[in-house]
């Protein structure tokens, strides 16, 4: 992912990263968190922004701060240090609404052919199927893991 | 700027270890993205890798 990312920092398991997005909006701190499922080895990537004031997580807010791109390749280099330290992990991605469920799948069409060269990466369909995953289908979630 | 270019360039990332953020490990900040990665998983198997 040779993208402008921005510089994050995570606790020494790396399954709870930090950064700050900065933009018109001002600076806002994001984090993402790999979840234990019930699955053994499945892990969730959620990410939100944390909002200072609430002292809280908001996984519904639309920062608009212009980055959206540089966000999500920020996240996206979250999975490889995260595959890296938990090599036999598979991690499931669920948006918390469908437009960043198509963010998802944006950010991965777009990466596919780097991607897939390190991953390999299921969706799962509306008729509740893991598939390989395929340029220009719907899916609501993604399973992610190292090839 | 040379860390920024590092990183930017780099697959593998480098990541800058925070012993202040140990205390959010295992912590659930997202409970419903939990709840809802548990639920899609209990529909299906998962897919096997193909090797």
């Amino acid at each position: 992912m040779n993208k402008a990312k921005y510089q994050y920092r995570a606790e020494n398991h790396f399954e709870y990263f930090e950064f700050y997005s900065e933009g018109p909006k001002g600076v806002i701190k994001k984090v993402v968190e790999y979840q234990k499922t019930s699955n053994k080895n499945i892990y969730n990537l959620a990410f939100g922004d944390y909002d200072e004031m609430a002292k809280g997580i908001d996984d519904l807010s639309i920062t608009n701060n212009g980055d959206s791109l540089k966000v999500l390749a920020t996240v996206a280099s979250t999975v490889y240090a995260f595959i890296e330290k938990h090599p036999k992990a598979m991690i499931i991605a669920t948006g918390s609404t469908s437009v960043r469920t198509r963010l998802y799948r944006m950010g991965i069409t777009n990466n596919l052919n780097e991607i897939s060269n390190d991953f390999a990466i299921f969706g799962f369909t509306k008729d509740e199927n893991w598939v390989e995953f395929e340029i220009g289908e719907d899916y609501e979630a993604f399973l992610v893991t190292k090839k | 700027m040379t860390t920024i270019s590092k990183l930017n360039n780099s697959k593998i990332p480098i990541v800058p270890i925070d012993k202040r953020l140990e205390k959010y490990r295992g912590k659930v900040l997202f409970p419903e993205k939990l709840a809802k990665a548990n639920e899609i998983l209990a529909k299906a198997p998962i897919p096997k890798l193909k090797k």
